[in-house]
């Protein structure tokens, strides 16, 4: 796949040198799967293979697109591809700005991050894992849902000004498990990430899932009275709460137009608590990471947070050129971000059930729905789900009806941050909107946040 | 091509399938272009086509897609083994609903073809917005238009064959501005139904001129005006998010799928129950919801869904009563038998998928609420003593099963003592779902009913963008918390 792929990027490279165009070429090639469980059963089994191919061309300050759902043996819809981008680009309107087109410096291929064994995984082999993972958890009432996506990633490109290729081949796996109670409509979860096959851990889902479903049969649920609360977030939740600072955080062209909590002047300075510290690292595998960018810039790690210090934006080529930055190697489809861990130990749910305490502390382990309020002010709003506990002071557990969260990412990560598991895992963010995009950030086991008001309490689940 | 598709369905009924279809797109073509702060910053067009191919077996189904045609025995060969291992682990085997075998096409109306339209011409629409969103106050404007033209051919081995041509324009123009304190704050236009048809058409310089004159207003007014206040009053929804309320606790909450817990690992489910059906209260007596796919001139009107079934006009809420719920063929035959009562009669044709790669699952069509006897917007305000009106959508947030809500909306108006006081700034409103619904005190007349476009619904693994339509009026709902 590999030498065809590139093969073809230099067959259209070449043709569009020969008219006389200045063209990017990208491929984007999927090979997916997807078993889904609902009510106990396979509910959908799925499988796609798509090549899509992106031809971006380019007359001075003006730029035109145009992608295609295709297959590599035909050529000559390809160029045909490459013809209307640069018909397109004929009748586009000039940009304020020049848009780059890079040099890549070297053909540069990745497929470190590619694991044959992982990307082979069988139908039969993906319902075992499940077989295990839930195995003497489901009864008449408990029934399992989930998804079991695993699949090969391929993105390719070079362009008319650069003699070299750039090729990056990922395989992935992303398991969610749902057990939910028919009648009395609870549910937990547990997930996992795998960038190899060996990451694969059926029995530790299955440990995690025992432990949640046996609090949520044994002990007695409960309306929260609304108020504060010190709560301690999951992996889950505690990655979707980094994860969008990718848009209203340290992104240098939404702050540029208003869309972001932190403000220039804030670079250097305090802005977080101490004990947060975020990093974009590719050089951690379990993040699917990119190692070089679009550009060819090689990505090295790139503080965003030290000890809440903001250390800067990102930028990525387009909005450098339209802004004056100067690109930082984010020129990706997705970061590597990378929570560091804190100083408790506490690295298992058991730990933290088991853990001495003063106050009630709130187990929130998801966050559905979550959405932004306000940009600018960095507030977002989110449900608990997916097996909240209770923590009581005096050893006890009850089980938390979903309650909403509405807070600015300033409050949660700021001086109310009390402590973080000194263990960190990564956690699978991947959507499946569109192409096929493995996406995981690694974060502490547990973030506690002191004196977190709940704005909404549910009556029942 | 279709001779083709016949022949392996045929061939895999041979083998024991009990069901088999294939959606053929011959071309799926999209064109997007977005202008911000005057730069065309995507000029973007798309073409795609493949084949989607659906087996069931044992009671299981199984799926494949491909993009490559070459090798249309291999990739039913695909499908169908999909559906042989699903099938090891079947605890309600699938069966569907009765339908008529159809040959049958369908032609979404459009005048002028947006994909015969010049790109000039796209492009200079876009300048003179862009030109008229250029005023003080005004730091970040965008507009932007996407065309989609499709055509899908449908067969089936229960003797089926329908095909569709579909023509969508989605068209919106937004501002923002930062008030004194550096908070942004926006407002937006979206094109809804105009007219007939949506094609080029639907591109009235003229009308989209005053709703850029409108947004700028708005957004100014809220820039420098109060914040909203913290309490409890009565909420007028205007159309702008009205349609989003009815989206989220009504659609969303209605599609059977959920209901049956097929969704619970991700999207989540719905707080309604089998047994509800034809009992539960859901909202006050004014409420009266449907879902009509053969609403003339809307993306929730596609002429058969994905099963092949026509699209209907149902009620799902009579006078506030729970009665129906969005539907394919499969899932009524689930909750039939679960709910040990005849529920459903058939399925509601609302079983769809969003692209030839994607399975089919219940989509909204349009689901739109019924005009009240409560007059106009203004006899509304006249009779409201302590309440806001609110419009546009800022953020929205909801529980698991639809229970409760979180609405961010871009603009509120103050009502007091019948009368629209001044405009407030960073609006929200939340509450328990069936609660709201059922303080719904005043339903809008036809003068208030307004068709919305949605070109982004989410939902499914792998997930799915559908489009689709929402009819309603100005509601007003009693003793609603704001300001939170």
């Amino acid at each position: 796949m590999k030498d065809r792929i590139l093969q073809t990027l230099h067959d259209l490279r070449r043709y569009a040198r020969e008219k006389g165009y200045e063209v990017s070429l990208f491929f984007h090639v999927e090979d997916s799967y997807l078993m889904r469980f609902a009510n106990s059963a396979i509910s959908l089994n799925t499988n796609e293979h798509l090549i899509r191919f992106e031809a971006t061309a380019y007359d001075g300050r003006k730029r035109a697109s145009y992608e295609m759902i295709t297959n590599l043996d035909d050529v000559e819809a390809l160029k045909t591809g490459i013809d209307t981008a640069a018909e397109m680009v004929e009748h586009a309107m000039p940009l304020t700005y020049e848009p780059t087109i890079p040099v890549l410096p070297e053909t540069f291929i990745d497929e470190s991050n590619w694991d044959a064994e992982l990307a082979s995984v069988s139908n039969e082999e993906r319902l075992a894992y499940f077989n295990t993972a839930v195995k003497g958890l489901e009864t008449e009432e408990i029934r399992l849902s989930g998804i079991f996506s695993n699949g090969t990633n391929v993105l390719a490109h070079t362009n008319t000004r650069s003699e070299h290729a750039q090729y990056f081949q990922t395989s992935d796996a992303q398991i969610t498990a749902v057990l939910s109670h028919e009648r009395l409509k609870w549910e937990v979860s547990a997930g996992q990430s795998a960038q190899r096959k060996t990451d694969l851990d059926p029995q530790a889902l299955r440990a995690e899932l025992a432990f949640l479903v046996k609090h949520y049969r044994e002990d007695p649920p409960q309306q929260l009275p609304l108020g504060n609360y010190d709560i301690v977030f999951g992996p889950a939740a505690t990655a979707d709460l980094v994860r969008i600072m990718n848009w209203i955080g340290f992104n240098g062209g939404m702050m540029k137009r208003g869309y972001s909590f932190l403000k220039e002047e804030e670079v250097g300075r305090q802005v977080l608590s101490p004990l947060f510290t975020l990093t974009d690292d590719p050089t951690r595998r379990e993040t699917f990471p990119f190692r070089r960018d679009f550009t060819g810039i090689e990505r090295k790690p790139f503080p965003l947070f030290e000890r809440g210090v903001f250390k800067g934006f990102i930028w990525s080529q387009d909005e450098a050129d339209e802004f004056g930055a100067q690109p930082t190697g984010h020129t990706v489809m997705h970061n590597s971000l990378v929570m560091a861990g804190g100083e408790m130990a506490v690295d298992s749910l058991e730990e933290l059930v088991a853990q001495r305490r003063e106050n009630d502390l709130l187990y929130v382990p998801f966050l559905h729905y979550m959405n932004i309020v306000n940009p600018s002010q960095g507030v977002v709003t989110a449900s608990s789900r997916f097996g909240a506990l209770l923590l009581k002071a005096d050893g006890s557990i009850a089980i938390p009806y979903n309650v909403r969260l509405t807070h600015s990412l300033k409050t949660i990560f700021g001086e109310n941050l009390a402590w973080l598991s000194r263990k960190t895992v990564p956690h699978n963010t991947s959507s499946s909107y569109g192409a096929r995009n493995p996406t995981a950030v690694i974060v502490p086991r547990f973030l506690c946040v002191n004196d977190l008001a709940i704005s909404h309490s549910n009556d029942s689940f | 091509m279709r001779e083709q598709l016949r022949r392996e369905i045929e061939r895999l009924k041979s083998l024991g399938a009990t069901y088999v279809d294939a959606r053929w797109y011959p071309f799926e073509e999209q064109n997007y272009l977005m202008m911000w702060n005057g730069n065309l910053k995507v000029t973007d067009a798309s073409r795609e086509s493949g084949v989607g191919v659906r087996v069931l077996y044992r009671g299981a189904w199984g799926f494949s897609a491909s993009s490559d045609l070459s090798n249309l025995r291999a990739l039913f060969d695909k499908a169908f083994d999909n559906a042989r291992i699903a099938a090891e682990r079947v605890t309600f085997p699938v069966r569907l609903a009765e339908k008529d075998a159809l040959q049958a096409s369908f032609e979404s109306p459009c005048r002028i073809d947006p994909f015969e339209v010049p790109l000039e011409e796209k492009v200079a629409f876009l300048k003179a917005m862009d030109e008229k969103l250029n005023q003080p106050g005004v730091e970040q404007r965008t507009g932007d238009l996407n065309f989609i033209r499709k055509q899908i051919v449908f067969l089936d081995s229960e003797g089926s064959e329908i095909e569709k041509r579909i023509t969508e324009v989605f068209a919106r123009l937004r501002v923002s501005g930062r008030d004194e304190d550096g908070v942004s704050h926006v407002r937006t236009f979206t094109l809804g139904r105009r007219g007939e048809t949506r094609g080029w058409e639907s591109m009235d310089m003229e009308y989209f001129a005053e709703q850029a004159e409108r947004i700028v207003r708005e957004m100014n007014q809220v820039r420098t005006a109060e914040p909203c206040p913290k309490d409890d009053r009565a909420v007028i929804l205007l159309p702008g998010i009205m349609y989003l309320q009815t989206h989220e606790t009504i659609g969303h909450a209605l599609e059977l799928d959920r209901i049956l817990g097929y969704e619970l690992a991700y999207a989540g489910g719905s707080f309604v129950r089998l047994e509800d059906f034809g009992t539960l209260r859901y909202g006050s007596e004014k409420l009266t919801v449907r879902a009509d796919a053969t609403l003339p001139n809307s993306p929730g009107s596609f002429g058969y869904d994905d099963d092949g079934v026509p699209a209907q006009n149902n009620l799902l809420i009579d006078k506030g009563i729970l009665v129906g719920a969005i539907t394919g063929r499969q899932m009524v035959e689930e909750a039939n038998a679960r709910a040990r009562r005849r529920i459903f009669e058939g399925s509601s044709g609302a079983n769809r998928a969003t692209a030839f790669y994607r399975v089919p699952i219940e989509r909204m069509t349009n689901i739109n609420i019924d005009p009240g006897t409560d007059g106009t917007l203004d006899d509304i305000v006249r009779n409201t003593e302590r309440g806001i009106v609110l419009d546009g959508e800022r953020s929205w947030s909801i529980g698991s099963n639809r229970e409760q809500f979180h609405f961010a909306v871009e603009i509120g108006w103050l009502v007091e003592d019948g009368q629209i006081s001044r405009v407030v700034k960073n609006a929200t409103y939340k509450g328990d779902t069936l609660k709201f619904w059922n303080s719904l005190s005043a339903v809008g007349d036809e003068s208030t009913w307004e068709v919305k476009f949605v070109d982004n619904c989410g939902k499914g693994q792998p997930n799915q963008v559908m489009q689709l339509g929402h009819g309603v009026p100005v509601c007003r709902f009693d003793n609603v918390r704001i300001g939170e």
